[in-house]
């Protein structure tokens, strides 16, 4: 049960707003053992699986099209007041931080043992 | 000790959630699944600190039907991340104390408080201080850093006890900061910092501000005086404005151009001497000695000449032993920085690519990142980010990403950098240990 995120079920806006040829996007898709990988870092900063909460903010169960917009406003655009993440996701392609907006999103904030039952 | 042969095979409630956790793992074929308390698989780690602690965690995450011995001498693992602030007089040791109860409880770790004392890498087994052998399929080394006792002549083990190095946190910590608050007013704080390669860069200028953080308010008329083998030194910038700022003229660094680097200690008189001869004395004397890998990645063969451990970068296998893997301050991973940080982001993936070799699996990619906080002041704090994926055959920091804080950045982004120290503080001991924010429950 490989889970894959094809791009052709993220919102068509968010595309528009990157600008990258669709064709570019589309081979784009990371395996649960890829994306384990991937966001083994935020959870330096976020907490295991991103749900710690305190001065850095809680990332798991946030809607993906909030976070993918943060993630890629982090990395192209000047957010106020951003001290450490404009650095940190101009390391990510924008189809790295689109798949781990939704990974991030996909975890249950509620339901902290999910992956071991 | 009884609470280790409880957790000899899985328990019911393991294997329930072994098996529960197997039908949402990739399909794999074949592969060797937990089956009525068989294991997928041995992997025995050597060291609880953020390297081994967060590997062992990771490996069942990846797959709990490995079984995950953890190989730790001590039941309370300190940090030297915010050691410094407990030097400083801002943190207990309580807070900087982490235990390894998540491990056992919540992932079904096996952890032996013994010293691992021999790798045979032939047999695939490693020999404990209890005499005990275990037998693995892959083997994690995660054992920090050794001090060079002798390579500053007079400076040994013994003389640690009267200078202390304080750079693995416990005892010496402790020793250290007792030193500092006996010390007059009017003293002098002496540190010798090290030439590269050494654990946590930016470490010794973090303590050197701390300290003078701790002078400034207890002992007004004392300095801070660093005796350094180089001549430029991690976020050198944001740390000098941060001192003048902050502590005026307390601190003094003196690099290697200018006799900075010392080449004997006398531990017993508190003088170090510089390589042309000029004598310091000093009133709390810490040295910081160069270092290598710790003892056990040498039993198992696995550094080379320069005391440090080479590892092939996509998966952090020693490049010299197979089977082994290797994480944290004891390997070669530059540009990754010797940090705590970056050894959790590297056992991760040495988790994530035993776990696929088990099943016969390709390794994911390798990616890692780094945030380094350094707190110059209680409320100031600066950092140093970098991103790291293999390009070429080597790890390269992916271009236009990571870096300093930037150097005319205001004093509230200070405040909130040091916010958010404590922050990644306490995130990064709950990933690795599962601490409980706010530090141990003891």
């Amino acid at each position: 049960m490989k889970r894959v995120f094809p791009i052709a079920s993220l919102p068509l806006v968010s595309l528009l707003l990157v600008g990258l040829p669709l064709t570019a996007q589309a081979e784009e898709t990371f395996s649960d053992a890829q994306l384990e990988v991937m966001a083994g870092g935020c959870a330096n900063c976020h907490g295991t699986d991103g749900r710690l909460a305190g001065s850095v903010p809680t990332i798991a169960g946030r809607p993906a099209d909030v976070l993918t917009s943060r993630l890629l406003d982090f990395k192209h655009e000047e957010v106020g007041e951003t001290t450490i993440m404009d650095r940190i996701a101009k390391g990510f392609t924008d189809a790295e931080l689109e798949a781990l907006a939704r990974h991030f999103a996909g975890i249950d904030l509620e339901n902290d043992n999910e992956r071991e039952e | 000790m009884n609470h280790r042969h409880n957790r000899n095979g899985l328990t019911r409630r393991q294997l329930i959630k072994g098996l529960g956790a197997a039908s949402l793992l990739p399909l794999v074929g074949s592969a060797p699944f937990a089956i009525g308390g068989q294991h997928a698989g041995r992997v025995i780690v050597v060291g609880g600190g953020f390297g081994g602690a967060t590997a062992a965690k990771y490996l069942k995450r990846a797959n709990p039907a490995i079984d995950v011995i953890l190989v730790e001498p001590n039941e309370t693992f300190y940090t030297c991340p915010f050691s410094n602030l407990h030097l400083g007089g801002l943190r207990e040791m309580d807070a900087i104390a982490h235990g390894y109860d998540e491990l056992e409880e919540r992932y079904g770790v096996r952890v032996i408080h013994a010293m691992a004392e021999d790798v045979d890498a032939e047999a695939h087994k490693v020999t404990l201080s209890t005499g005990r052998e275990l037998d693995y399929d892959r083997l994690v080394l995660s054992p920090g850093v050794d001090m060079r006792w002798n390579a500053l002549e007079g400076y040994d083990e013994e003389a640690a006890e009267k200078a202390p190095h304080a750079w693995k946190a416990g005892a010496q910590t402790e020793l250290l900061r007792s030193q500092l608050e006996a010390m007059d007013d009017g003293g002098t704080f002496v540190m010798v910092a090290p030439d590269n390669p050494f654990r946590c860069p930016p470490g010794p200028y973090e303590r050197a501000s701390l300290v003078a953080n701790y002078l400034a308010q207890h002992k007004p008329k004392s300095k801070v005086l660093i005796l350094d083998a180089k001549d430029n030194f991690s976020k050198q910038g944001l740390f000098t404005a941060g001192w003048e700022r902050l502590y005026g003229d307390r601190i003094e660094w003196v690099g290697l151009s200018n006799d900075g680097r010392v080449t004997r200690v006398d531990a017993d008189r508190l003088e170090v001497e510089t390589e042309f001869g000029t004598v310091h004395r000093a009133d709390v004397l810490n040295v910081i000695p160069p270092q290598k890998a710790g003892w056990i990645a040498e039993r198992a063969g696995v550094t080379d000449d320069s005391g440090w451990v080479p590892v092939k970068p996509e998966t952090f296998e020693s490049r010299q032993v197979d089977d082994i893997y290797v994480v944290g301050d004891a390997t070669v991973a530059a540009p990754m920085p010797k940090s705590g940080f970056c050894a959790n982001a590297q056992a991760k993936v040495v988790a994530a690519a035993i776990a696929a070799s088990l099943e016969s699996r390709p390794a994911p990619e390798a990616y890692w990142t780094n945030t380094c906080y350094s707190l110059v002041g209680p409320e100031y704090g600066i950092s140093v980010a970098g991103v790291y994926r293999v390009q070429d055959g080597v790890i390269a920091e992916v271009e236009g990403a990571g870096g300093l804080s930037p150097a005319d950045a205001p004093d509230a982004t200070r405040a909130l950098e040091a916010e958010y120290a404590v922050g990644w503080y306490n995130a990064i001991c709950q990933d690795t240990w599962g601490t409980p924010l706010g530090g141990r429950v003891t």
